[in-house]
């Protein structure tokens, strides 16, 4: 059981969370390639590392936030809300 | 099995000693096999049989042989036992209680004459792999094979209607937290907690002090478990400090979160730091016949005699490899115990205990082991041999205790991601690398004297809680020097463990005493290329059992190397996983907590007859006995159904109608305030995933409803879009639970609603099919929306879930002149199906799109972004290759739901599935067999007739034009 901390809320146990999965960039749907929104739709990193991943804090605060883990320790070394720069 | 007179738990017990548990006032008594005997309060089970001279406690798995005490400490599979409806108790560790019933588990017919024990007569025959092997082929033969091993296999019985009582969690938060309260523990404890940590100890054995318990060896001129007693004492008594004992942690997750089981209670703990002082498992030597009743762990002789005041056996024969079993000879001569003979594996063993050895007539054996036991049914003799010359000396015996090596209990410390390596000075693991956060401390790091285990189990609580974050920098300094110290000392360590020996001749030297697995099907498994530990494990299923290789692991490691040519390090250990300590399903399954939902009405409902259904966690009406009257009352008067589970949505804000036109397929910029429009989202890949209407109430407030099983994910997915860069000025509030719906449905429910409705020009013209209104009901505020499912003029009527009820029984009121009839699930089922209207979920399914169910007019492709859109552009070019139709069956035969379409094509039946029912009835309205089915396009026009596996006999349906009843949709429009 994983611990994570919400931005707003704090650390908690992951049982409260819902997971989102990778983040990923959406396409322009209508230049999008049929390979482009494959990508999108069906392609994941899945490394063995750090990934940015979505997290919702279902049994919280509803907020949908991005969190920055690796996938083999689970060291999460940040979690923060969607802005346009952490889009980049 | 007649009951006898009590067979007595004082024949052998010694005398009494201030060690001892047990209470020689309080008898008890209870059945063993049939047989009753007496014990003393504070005995387990299995010091009572063993003082009653009781020596064969079970069967073993595969050969049936009879298997008596061995390590007396929970780690070993010998004294397994059923207790009433519970199996696999470890009677060792279990408190005997009075009138319990204990049986033997794995024994056909009886403990004593075993049957099934006829297999290690023809043991050259059941090889390792023999199952996989034998029982393959022919292949048809499998089913029978299986009945018959599956009635050979297992442990103990389970009763499937038994009801073992209460179960629950308990959550533990700690600074840091000690798995084990020996010395080590122990003085970790105190450690942290001077510090100021919240400090958890968990113990598996009733009291805290490990092994110093059952010692009586002298500590600064104090017996051990004195000693032991008085430090637990004084740990116990800090402010800050929890001891829980009798509860055994099980496994260690991600970020430091501990499993522990208690009795029927489930620990679950987190905590900032992790002390692992768990000890060392006692582990056998190989020799032949080295599983028969009467061969036991020292430390096991060393509980018996000081724990339960059992005097273990007569005449005995010890084998040594470290002091403590030297200490544990001494501890049976002083019991009353004859030691004959002490093989000492270490070429100088310590000198003062053997001058005490010798002083009690015990022969001394230096630089000899064991090398095979005699006996049937229990231990009447030991062949010792000489480790250099091999010459060999037997001697009669009627218990052998072996103290000649440990293995660290590090399950934890592997699940936590540390690392072990092989240390070939000290023929134990060391701890390698730990986590930052997790430390070990004691005999699980191979450290066996008591100044070097409370050494180690200081500077870890040190360590603990400086990395909970508590401590100054004088503690760190602290922690710095005792470090080396405890680095210095490490390295002038003894081996405490030997290993046994590999005889070629040997047929039953047991690896693995769960499994059954001797050194020799060890070997011809690595002889068939499973050369690895995980390999080797799976193969031969050594320590696979109850014991999970607490037992074996190492002397598989051992067998292993020592066939292989490889050494320990290199061969490797096998992985470890939770639960490294037993425990119950009930304790993981814990309290029984079936959350439901109600509606506000729920309990009118009931009172009025409602077959209640399962909805998601919701209870709903499936009818009030009669579906098909309620089909009529809506067709022909009106009716009632509560629709409260529905998922409802408050949109506010200046971008609704952009945000609608993204989450829908359809448009929505020119929905005026009091429209109503109905909606199909997709996901990114263009499948259906909900449905529903959605009402402009304002300029900027829309009103959303979803299916009932989609509201929390409608709501989410909304959410995830709105905080994920769509910058919209939208708030959505998921109003699910704070609104009561109920759909009044029926040419007359106008009429109805007419009665005891305010604010709301009811008319044709005023209120048309598809609009919104706001007005009063009953004198509660409400949301009134002209929409029907069932075909019918209907409105649905939405109100504050307080009111809900206050406005159900105002509508049944009103309605009572006209007939009205509440209808449940089902009716609506029926309703909707004649109007050929999809629901979501069941109609479709996670490969539906729009366009395959019939919904083109509901996908705009030339708006400009929706989600889906690239995945429906690419499925409308593609085409559909099924799709949903409607369907009569002409003969009238009523198919189920699932039923298969099919054609003839090859297969086992020489049939092909090309398509399904997705609902079906017969129409009481229009008195036939309607349903919907997927077919293929090609099959997709009416009048195409199909065929359809109904109960294994093959039938005909035919495709008709949807929908089955008014078509023009003039019973909604009026």
């Amino acid at each position: 059981m994983i611990l994570l901390t919400c931005p707003n809320c704090g650390a908690r146990n992951v049982s409260e969370f819902r997971y989102g999965g990778e983040t990923n960039k959406r396409p322009d749907v209508n230049t999008a390639t049929p390979h482009d929104w494959a990508e999108y739709l069906y392609m994941r990193r899945n490394p063995n590392g750090m990934i940015r991943e979505w997290w919702y804090h279902r049994a919280g605060c509803g907020s949908w936030f991005i969190a920055e883990r690796h996938t083999k320790t689970h060291d999460i070394i940040a979690t923060y809300l969607w802005s346009p720069e952490a889009a980049k | 099995m007649a009951v006898n007179t009590p067979l007595t738990a004082t024949s052998g017990r010694i005398a009494e000693t201030p060690s001892q548990t047990i209470n020689r006032r309080e008898v008890v008594k209870f059945t063993f096999n049939g047989n009753q005997y007496t014990a003393y309060e504070g005995d387990t089970i299995a010091s009572a049989l063993a003082a009653a001279g009781v020596d064969v406690f079970s069967r073993s798995f595969k050969y049936h042989r009879p298997r008596g005490l061995m390590c007396a400490t929970g780690n070993c599979p010998n004294c397994l036992v059923q207790i009433g409806d519970e199996p696999n108790v470890r009677a060792c560790v279990t408190p005997v209680e009075s009138q319990m019933k204990v049986e033997p588990q794995n024994v056909f017919p009886s403990l004593g004459a075993d049957l099934m024990s006829m297999t290690q007569m023809i043991g050259r025959f059941l090889p390792a792999g023999f199952y996989y092997k034998t029982f393959i082929h022919p292949r048809q033969m499998w089913p029978v094979y299986e009945r018959m091993l599956r009635t050979a296999a297992g442990l103990g019985k389970v009763d499937e209607e038994s009801h073992p009582g209460y179960f629950d969690k308990i959550y533990k938060h700690a600074d840091v937290t000690i798995v084990g309260g020996g010395p080590a523990g122990l003085k970790a404890a105190q450690t942290a907690a001077k510090i100021g940590a919240r400090v958890l100890l968990l113990e598996e054995q009733p009291a805290l002090g490990g092994h110093l318990r059952q010692s009586t060896e002298l500590i600064n001129g104090q017996p051990a478990y004195e000693y032991a007693a008085a430090l637990a004492a004084e740990v116990s008594q800090l402010a800050n400090v929890d001891v829980m004992t009798n509860t055994g942690a099980f496994g260690r997750y991600d970020h430091n979160w501990l499993g522990a089981s208690s009795g029927n209670r489930l620990v679950k703990v987190r905590t900032g730091a992790l002390v692992v002082a768990t000890g060392a498992y006692e582990i056998p030597p190989l020799f032949e016949n080295n599983d028969l009743p009467g061969v036991m762990l020292g430390s096991a002789v060393s509980r018996l005699i000081h724990l339960w005041g059992v005097r273990p056996g007569k005449y005995a024969v010890v084998v040594s490899a470290n002091r403590r079993g030297l200490q544990t000879a001494l501890d049976m001569v002083k019991a009353g115990v004859h030691v004959s003979a002490l093989a000492e594996m270490r070429a100088e063993p310590d000198a003062d205990l053997i001058d005490q050895l010798r002083a009690h007539n015990v022969e001394i054996f230096t630089g000899w082991t064991v090398a095979e036991a005699q006996g049937s049914s229990h231990i009447n003799g030991v062949t010792l041999r000489n480790l250099t010359t091999g010459a060999t000396r037997n001697f009669y015996c009627d218990l052998l205790v072996l103290s000649t090596a440990f293995l660290p209990a590090n399950g934890l410390i592997y699940q936590a991601g540390g690392r072990f390596t092989w240390s070939d000075t000290l023929n134990e693991f060391v701890p390698a690398a730990l986590p930052d956060d997790v430390f070990a401390a004691g005999e699980v790091s191979a450290t066996h004297t008591l100044a070097e285990i409370e050494r180690e189990g200081e500077l870890a609580g040190l360590q603990a809680a400086l990395a909970a974050g508590l401590g100054s920098e004088q503690d760190r300094q602290r922690a710095d020097t005792l470090a080396v110290e405890v680095e210095q000392h490490r390295e002038a360590r003894q081996a405490w463990s030997a290993y046994g020996l590999i005889q070629a001749d040997a047929k039953k030297d047991f690896v693995c005493f769960c499994e059954d697995v001797t050194r020799k099907d060890v070997r011809s498994t690595l002889e068939e290329g499973y050369d690895s530990m995980e390999l080797l494990k799976r193969y031969s299923t050594v320590s696979m059992g109850p014991c999970q290789g607490k037992m074996c692991n190492m002397t598989a490691m051992h067998v292993c190397a020592h066939y292989t040519g490889k050494g320990i390090a290199e061969t490797g250990t096998t992985t470890s996983r939770p639960p490294v300590t037993p425990l119950s399903f009930g304790a993981l399954g814990g309290r029984i907590m079936e959350p439901v939902r109600h509606t506000p009405m729920h309990e009118w409902h009931v009172a009025h007859g409602a077959k209640v259904m399962n909805a998601g966690l919701w209870k709903r009406p499936l009818h009030y006995g009669h579906p098909t009257q309620e089909v009529h009352a809506v067709r022909e008067h009106v009716g009632l159904i509560d629709v409260s589970t529905l998922g409802k949505l408050h949109l506010h804000g200046k971008d609704v109608p952009a945000l609608l036109e993204r989450m829908y397929t359809n448009r929505w910029q020119k929905l005026n305030v009091g429209q109503v429009r109905y909606g199909v989202m997709v996901n990114e890949e263009g499948i259906i995933t909900d449905d529903g209407v959605t009402a402009r109430l304002s300029d900027d407030f829309y009103y959303m409803t979803t299916t009932s099983e989609g509201a929390a994910a409608v709501y989410e997915y909304i959410e995830w879009w709105l905080q994920s860069g769509w910058n919209f000025d939208v708030h959505v509030l998921n109003a699910t639970d704070l609104r009561a719906a109920m759909n009044l449905a029926g040419p007359q429910s106008c009429q109805v609603l007419q009665k005891i409705t305010q604010g709301v020009d009811l008319s044709n013209e005023a209120f048309p099919y598809m609009g919104a209104r706001e007005g009063t009901i009953a004198g509660v505020p409400a949301l009134f929306m002209r929409i029907g499912f069932t075909g019918e003029l209907s409105y649905e009527v939405h109100v504050p879930s307080g009111y809900g009820l206050r406005v159900w029984e105002a509508l049944i009121e009103a309605g009572a002149e006209f007939g009205i009839s509440p209808f449940g699930v089902e009716a609506q089922r029926v309703l909707r199906l004649e109007k050929g209207h999809v629901i979501v979920g069941q109609d479709t399914d996670g490969l539906t799109n729009p366009f395959e169910a019939n919904m083109d007019w509901v996908v705009k492709l030339d708006k400009d972004n929706f989600l889906g859109k690239p995945s429906l552009m690419m499925a409308n070019k593609a085409g559909a290759q099924k799709l949903l139709v409607g369907f009569e069956m002409p003969d009238g035969t009523l198919p189920e739901e699932a039923n298969q379409i099919v054609r003839p094509g090859s297969g086992p039946i020489g049939l092909e599935i090309i398509g399904r029912i997705t609902s079906v009835r017969r129409s009481p309205t229009l008195n036939k067999v309607i349903g919907l089915c997927w077919l293929p396009t090609s099959m997709s026009a009416p009048g195409t007739t199909f065929t359809v596996r109904v109960k294994g006999e093959l039938k005909t349906g035919k495709v008709v034009p949807l929908p089955f009843y008014d078509a023009d949709g003039a019973k909604l429009r009026l």
